[in-house]
């Protein structure tokens, strides 16, 4: 506070004696002759003239006295008013130097802040366009590695494609190949089927050929001895003849040495030309014979010279087709060489095999190649996802820095408008105290309004001191401040990288309990590793039919031969009394225990009838699902004692009940009954054909089952 | 019951063996009892582990128990056992209804250098009581087996494992989709034994 000195109270009279100020004229002008002001005793020995004039000047001076007194009255009122103005306005203006230089200093901390704040800015858009730079040419870098593994991928992708195809087309090849080899093999086991026949049929032509001829020659050997018997008979005759002729030529020469030479003569030229006649019919005979025999030879030939005709025929014929095969081997041989040819790598038939298995090396090659570059793919992916978002993020930030800077852009101007209000103010107000200043040096001369001022001046200079101090303090606590904020920061870092790791670590457990979960869920399955776990069971669990039947049929034999023989023990005790009671007490216990095993493995038994029943069923229902029959089977004497069992089949689609289908059988064998279904003329024209003719019953009853079908669908 | 040494809370392999193969026994005859596999005229009431347990009395399944025990004995005592699996089919379909899962985890160390460990008897007691409850309690949540059923023991084992003669290989008997009630476990230090039920799932329930 700045200390004000009072004015002295007693001047005021001075003041009042003083302030005779041309406004104060007139107020003694009785006393013309006195210029100068007198002291105010004197001018009561003025007025002390006469009675009247004293009463009258009395009157008149108290008067002018009380208007004095109240002029004074309100001079001093106003000397008051004009003092509290003075330190209204006194305290105004400390108001205002104070608000001043709390501007000034806010505007220092402003400016300040300011700084500090742009620095800061600058800083982090430094930073942050240098991290946006990093990223953009990670992000640049990621694109384009993005894109090498694009190329790469789709490279892998068609060279996969292309394995695939090249795969696709040899296994395609390979099929047609297998297929064209399995044609061609059916082919040719047909054709050898074929020649087998035609070998057969041709080996039982030779042999009917070979008959025949064995036949022929058979015939031809009796023809020939039959022949020979005539030659023979013929040569007899001719010997005869010869014979006669020699002894009716002897006769003759006997005769015509004895008598009728002429006429002998003229008999035995007769002769002799029949003679030669005869020899010329024996001749032509013999002629006939060989040209016989010719013919026959003949015969044969033309015979031989027919089957090898259609040998020959045959042959040609075999020979086209042999020829139609060779080509068509050939036309595949040449296919099958362009494919080989078209296959790179591939000289020969054997390497097909390896350059498959190289080319499905090369299609798990690329297939493992795919899923690496997939999994990298996903890794870039993911890469630019966290680069995506950091640079998000960075956006972000600077959005935020800029919004911030735009805030204190906002700040600024608004304290800088402050300042200048302020300043405007204060202007103002040093115009004000200048007023003031001039009013007092004016009013009660500037010796004392210095001394305030200087006064005034050195506490602003005290007080100025002191803001700086205050100000270096509050920088201090700035400093403190920014560190205590980097550590808050470095704080929050950490914290929110401990959320991180929480965070990861909560996907971890929530990941492992899933694991769990699973492999629980699997081991409650009962899912096991055939490495290194077997599942066994125990072979006879509870019921095995057959050794329990039998072990059942065995107790029941020792039964009844226990029986016997406690009837023959009985017998026997009859007939020796109390001998027995000994052997008939063991044989009651053991009896009562083959009981009680009676009665369990007859529980048994019926449980295994139970079973056996259901299943029976379950079968019975299964056939008759499968085969479309209901099937009723059972066992009949015939009159001469052998069993047959009897089968009743009635099929699901019959259309009424007579239509039953029954069957014998007997050690192997099933006859079909005869009954008034089998007898109606479509069925038993059926039972004709399928059963008695290509003996198949299984073809009858279904060929049946599909007609009623149709009839009871149609229908 | 487990052979014990001269201290009282020691535990062999030997003794831990016939502690898991009669748990076994009780087990699966509590479990026949309780789901109705055999009719309940056929048991007999015993006490054992401090409650009122059931016996079946049909000789055929006491005779296969014990086969199944002397056998199941002999692999747990040569740490092969991995786990036993008691299965309820249908009769009439051999469709698996049930599977109570018995896993069992053998401590190698104990098999292999013949040591021994430390647990009461009392507490090992105590544990498999409170399986024995959990296995009468189950006919709460499990599915009503309305139809005749029969069942069949399997015997999970390590791979190297000879099969006996009276024994053969299996299909593991799955049931697919199943819902699954893990119940509680017992631990001899030796043999740890968790026990599972695994159960077709009830039609009428998802509807």
């Amino acid at each position: 506070m700045i200390v004000r000195t009072p004015l002295p109270k007693k001047r005021r009279p001075e003041a009042t004696g003083n302030s005779d100020s041309p406004n104060s004229d007139g107020r003694f002008v009785i006393f013309e002759d006195l210029p100068e002001p007198e002291p105010s005793h004197q001018h009561s020995d003025q007025m002390l003239c006469t009675y009247q004039c004293r009463q009258l000047v009395k009157a008149d001076f108290l008067d002018a006295l009380g208007s004095a007194e109240k002029k004074s009255q309100d001079y001093q009122s106003k000397l008051e008013a004009m003092d509290s103005d003075l330190r209204k306005s006194e305290a105004e203006r400390m108001k205002f130097r104070d608000q001043l230089l709390y501007a000034e200093q806010e505007v220092a901390a402003a400016k300040g802040r300011e700084q500090a704040l742009q620095d800061q800015l600058l800083k982090e858009v430094s930073e942050s366009q240098e991290r946006l730079r990093k990223q953009i040419h990670i992000h640049s870098e990621l694109e384009v590695k993005f894109r090498k593994e694009m190329e790469l991928r789709k490279k892998a992708e068609s060279l996969l494609s292309s394995a695939e195809e090249k795969a696709n087309l040899l296994e395609g090849k390979l099929s047609h190949v297998s297929e064209s080899i399995e044609r061609e093999k059916v082919r040719l086991q047909k054709e050898l089927t074929q020649l087998k026949q035609e070998s057969k049929l041709s080996m039982e032509r030779i042999s009917a050929d070979l008959q025949r001829m064995e036949c022929k020659a058979s015939n031809s050997e009796k023809e020939a001895a039959m022949l020979k018997e005539q030659l023979e008979n013929l040569q007899t005759k001719l010997n005869e003849c010869l014979h006669e002729k020699n002894e009716v030529e002897k006769k003759l020469s006997t005769l015509t040495h004895q008598e009728f030479p002429s006429d002998d003569n003229i008999l035995v030229k007769h002769l002799r030309e029949e003679l030669r006649n005869y020899e010329s019919e024996v001749r032509e005979a013999r002629k006939w014979k060989a040209s016989h025999e010719d013919i026959e030879l003949l015969r044969e030939k033309l015979l031989e010279e027919k089957g090898c005709r259609e040998r020959a025929e045959s042959e040609v014929l075999k020979l086209s087709e042999a020829q139609i095969n060779g080509k068509k081997l050939e036309d595949e041989l040449s296919s099958w060489k362009s494919i080989i040819k078209d296959i790179p790598g591939v000289t020969s038939a054997a390497d097909i095999p390896l350059k498959f298995e190289a080319l499905q090396k090369e299609v798990l090659e690329g297939m493992m190649k795919m899923g690496e570059v997939t999994a990298r793919l996903k890794q870039v992916e993911v890469a630019l996802d966290v680069a995506e978002n950091t640079r998000q993020n960075v956006e972000t930030e600077f959005a935020l820095t800029n919004e911030k800077m735009e805030l204190l852009k906002l700040e600024l101007k608004r304290t800088e408008l402050l300042l200048s209000s302020t300043t405007e103010e204060r202007d103002r107000l040093k115009i004000v105290v200048d007023q003031l200043k001039q009013q007092k040096t004016v009013e009660a001369g500037g010796a004392m309004t210095d001394g305030t001022v200087k006064e005034l001046e050195a506490s602003l200079a005290m007080k100025e001191d002191l803001i700086k101090q205050l100000e270096s303090s509050i920088q201090e606590q700035k400093d403190v401040n920014t560190r205590q904020h980097n550590e808050i920061k470095l704080l929050n870092e950490r914290l929110s990288n401990e959320s991180r790791r929480i965070k990861s670590l909560e996907r971890e457990d929530d990941r492992l309990r899933s694991e769990i979960a699973i492999l629980e869920s699997k081991l409650g399955h009962g899912d096991f590793s055939s490495a290194s776990t077997k599942v066994l069971r125990m072979v006879n669990s509870l019921a095995v039919d057959s050794e329990a039947k039998q072990t059942i049929e065995a107790l029941q034999n020792e039964l009844q031969k226990t029986k016997d023989k406690l009837q023959a023990i009985e017998e026997l005790k009859k007939q020796s009394g109390d001998a027995g009671t000994l052997v008939d007490s063991y044989i009651s216990g053991k009896v009562v225990q083959l009981k009680e095993q009676i009665a369990t493995l007859e529980k048994r038994e019926e449980r295994y009838k139970a079973v056996f029943a259901d299943r029976i069923s379950v079968f019975r229902r299964a056939c008759c699902e499968l085969f479309g029959y209901k099937i009723v089977m059972d066992d009949h004497q015939r009159s001469d004692g052998i069993p047959v069992t009897r089968f009743t089949l009635q099929s699901i689609y019959a259309q009424s009940d007579d239509e039953k289908l029954q069957f014998e059988y007997e050690s192997g064998n099933t006859k079909i009954l005869g009954n008034n279904y089998t007898q109606q003329p479509d069925i038993s024209h059926q039972v004709e054909i399928f059963i008695r003719k290509l003996n198949s019953i299984p073809a009858f009853t279904a060929n049946l089952t599909v007609e009623s079908f149709n009839k009871r669908t149609l229908s | 019951m487990a052979s014990k040494t001269a201290s009282k809370d020691i535990i062999t392999l030997r003794g831990s063996t016939a502690i898991v193969s009669e748990f076994f026994g009780y087990a699966a005859n509590s479990i026949l009892y309780n789901r109705g596999v055999y009719p309940e005229e056929s048991f007999g009431r015993v006490k054992k582990y401090g409650l009122p347990l059931l016996l079946s009395q049909d000789e055929g399944v006491k005779t296969f128990i014990a086969n199944l025990n002397t056998q199941l004995s002999e692999w747990l005592e040569a740490g092969k056992l991995q786990r036993i699996v008691l299965v309820i089919m249908s009769k009439a379909t051999n469709e698996v209804l049930e599977r109570w899962n018995f896993s069992i985890e053998t401590d190698s160390e104990v098999v292999e250098k013949g040591v021994s460990r430390e647990k009461s008897d009392k507490e090992i007691m105590r544990e498999i009581q409170a399986i024995m409850r959990q296995i009468a309690s189950s006919i709460t949540y499990l599915p009503c087996l309305d139809e005749p059923c029969i069942f069949d023991v399997l015997a999970y084992t390590d791979a190297d494992v000879a099969v006996p003669f009276t024994w053969t290989e299996s299909d593991p008997k799955l049931i697919a989709n199943p819902q699954m009630v893990k119940l509680h476990s017992f631990d001899t230090k030796i043999h740890k034994v968790d026990t599972l039920v695994s159960y077709k799932n009830d039609e009428w329930d998802e509807q």
